[in-house]
């Protein structure tokens, strides 16, 4: 026989439901709670390690990178003629502007630095290897697309530095066989650096190459997430290892979230 | 399980899924959530990165700081901006950012014509390649780095000549024009160049061609280019050397060297005599 709910116990669940509400209804419609929910509380090995922050570490820089990239957008303008002057404007006179600029400028450096070092990262662990070869292949996609991030950001101050680097570096792209001559006419848009060059690399900075970032970048979670991170090697209790030495009784008999439990004891519960 | 399996050697494809398989069984079984432990983690990773990108802003900001504020002031992280881009300009030292010094400094390696290809397309897209494959043709199961004596060694050979690479892209001399305009003199009495090649040697020295090419051992060498001590020998004529200033491309397809018709006919014509004649040390 149902409990009888006090006044105040009513009134509880009234409030819970009405703060709940839009919750559910989100995830009555869309699956999204339920998919965060699956993301926040999955599963990770227990040894992972702060070498392993270097992803997300890359993926804050590539956010920095966002958003100081839509705030310079509002006032930076691609033209020969006032691109370098617009520049100027943003460092010595829009408020915080130096600050914006100064962020995206280094943050990309950052950006290709931590992009280095999770790859080398991901080397050391060995964690490319099956079933993860394809996230591999994606991580490296976007290094290269990281690194024309940089090449044609480069240009757009539009100062003696940008601008001989990039004729310089467009030249080159131009000694490649076959594609070479073709590449280099793209970028140029045209036969020579022009008005033409600095929005062709505003679009493909801005638009073209960061869109493909961001794709690749959900792709690169998506796997993650489906396949999970990998132990460090020389883990002792490493996921999956056939090596795993059954930890000693003090470590067994304080199972829980931070001290893994050994494989096929009890406290996993269900079996 | 397959009865054919019987006594046979496991495949390698089914000992990669065993192994696969008894990770999500470890993960599930002794595993920690993401939320908040690893979290954690990334959060603070998080915050480092965000401000070590705002110290570096602000350093860049504040020791830049000339007392009358001007942005082209070399500050500890270099000026603001430089003057504005002037494609008639007559000196200039193209430079890439810090991260492309490593292909930068390739190209040092590689000369123009025979081998520069190698710089600019061949070992950068060898190198992309066999990154790209590394769980291709790394196919054994083992993830501890010192079981892995080839990845390590290969890996420690990489870091090592990138860095290599980087360090003397960045510390790779730049011919300033002030400087190589002394050795004009040094110049004409080595190479015995006759009093109409003069001009074009002054020129050459303040035109930016010591950015890529090297005279008699001044200048930087550069994206390819070749040493011109000699460039007279060849005997390409001044009629060739006039149109191959103007379009370097156009006359040798593929060529890096930026197009220098905003010199003028006069000043390309006292170049191209100047080339001529030099014939290398008399």
């Amino acid at each position: 026989m149902a409990r009888q709910l006090s006044r105040a116990q009513v009134r509880k669940q009234r409030m819970q439901d009405a703060v709940n509400f839009p919750l559910d209804w989100l995830e009555e419609r869309s699956g999204l709670v339920g998919g965060v929910r699956y993301f926040l509380f999955r599963k990770v090995p227990g040894d992972t390690n702060w070498m392993q922050t270097l992803g997300s570490a890359t993926l804050t820089a590539f956010l920095v990178q966002a958003i100081t990239g839509v705030i310079l957008a509002m006032y930076y303008k691609p033209t020969p003629n006032d691109a370098y002057a617009s520049i100027q404007n943003i460092t010595d006179h829009v408020t915080m502007g130096w600050l914006v600029r100064g962020m995206h400028k280094w943050g990309a450096s950052v950006f290709i630095i931590l992009m280095f070092l999770h790859m080398g990262r991901v080397f050391l662990f060995g964690a490319y290897k099956y079933p993860r070869e394809l996230n591999w292949v994606i991580g490296v996609l976007l290094l290269t697309m990281g690194m024309m991030e940089g090449f044609t950001g480069y240009l757009l101050p539009w100062d003696q530095t940008a601008y001989w680097a990039s004729v310089v570096g467009i030249n080159l792209n131009g000694t490649a066989p076959f594609l070479g001559p073709w590449l280099a006419q793209f970028l140029r848009s045209g036969q020579e650096i022009s008005g033409d060059t600095l929005t062709r690399f505003y679009s493909l900075h801005m638009l073209l190459v960061p869109g493909g970032i961001m794709a690749l970048i959900g792709l690169h979670l998506y796997l993650v997430i489906r396949l999970g991170v990998t132990s460090p090697p020389w883990s002792k209790e490493a996921a999956g290892s056939e090596l795993v030495e059954e930890p000693a009784a003090a470590t067994a008999a304080r199972p829980g979230l931070t001290r893994p439990v050994a494989r096929g004891t009890a406290a996993g519960g269900s079996e | 399980m397959a009865a054919h399996a019987g006594s046979e050697k496991p495949r390698p494809i089914d000992e990669r899924r065993a192994g696969f398989a008894r990770y999500k069984q470890d993960v599930k079984e002794r595993g920690k959530p993401f939320y908040p432990y690893a979290m954690f983690h990334d959060t603070v990773m998080s915050l480092v990165v965000v401000s070590v990108i705002v110290a570096l802003a602000c350093i860049w900001k504040w020791t830049s700081w000339a007392p009358h504020h001007d942005g082209t002031h070399q500050g500890l992280l270099g000026p603001e901006y430089t003057a504005r881009a002037d494609p008639g300009t007559d000196n200039f030292v193209p430079r890439p950012d810090w991260y492309f010094y490593f292909l930068f400094y390739l190209l040092r390696i590689f000369k123009w014509p025979e081998s520069v290809f190698l710089g600019t397309v061949g070992v950068p897209t060898i190198a992309l390649l066999l990154l790209i494959g590394v769980p291709f043709y790394d196919l054994r199961r083992e993830r501890r780095l010192l079981r892995r004596p080839l990845a390590a060694v290969g890996a420690v050979l990489v870091v090592l000549s990138m860095a290599v690479l980087t360090w003397k892209g960045a510390t790779a001399s730049e011919a300033l024009a002030s400087e190589v305009i002394a050795d004009v003199p040094h110049w004409i009495s080595q190479e015995k160049l006759p009093p109409q090649a003069q001009p074009g040697a002054k020129l050459f020295a303040v035109a930016g061609c010591t950015a890529c090419h090297t005279y008699l051992g001044t200048g930087s060498s550069n994206l390819g280019a070749p040493d011109l001590t000699a460039i007279g020998t060849r005997n390409l004529g001044i009629q060739f050397q006039i149109n191959h200033l103007k379009c370097p491309s156009c006359v040798n397809p593929g060529s890096p060297m930026p197009k220098f018709a905003s010199l003028g006919d006069k000043r390309l014509k006292q170049l191209a005599t100047f080339l001529e004649a030099s014939k290398g040390k008399q």
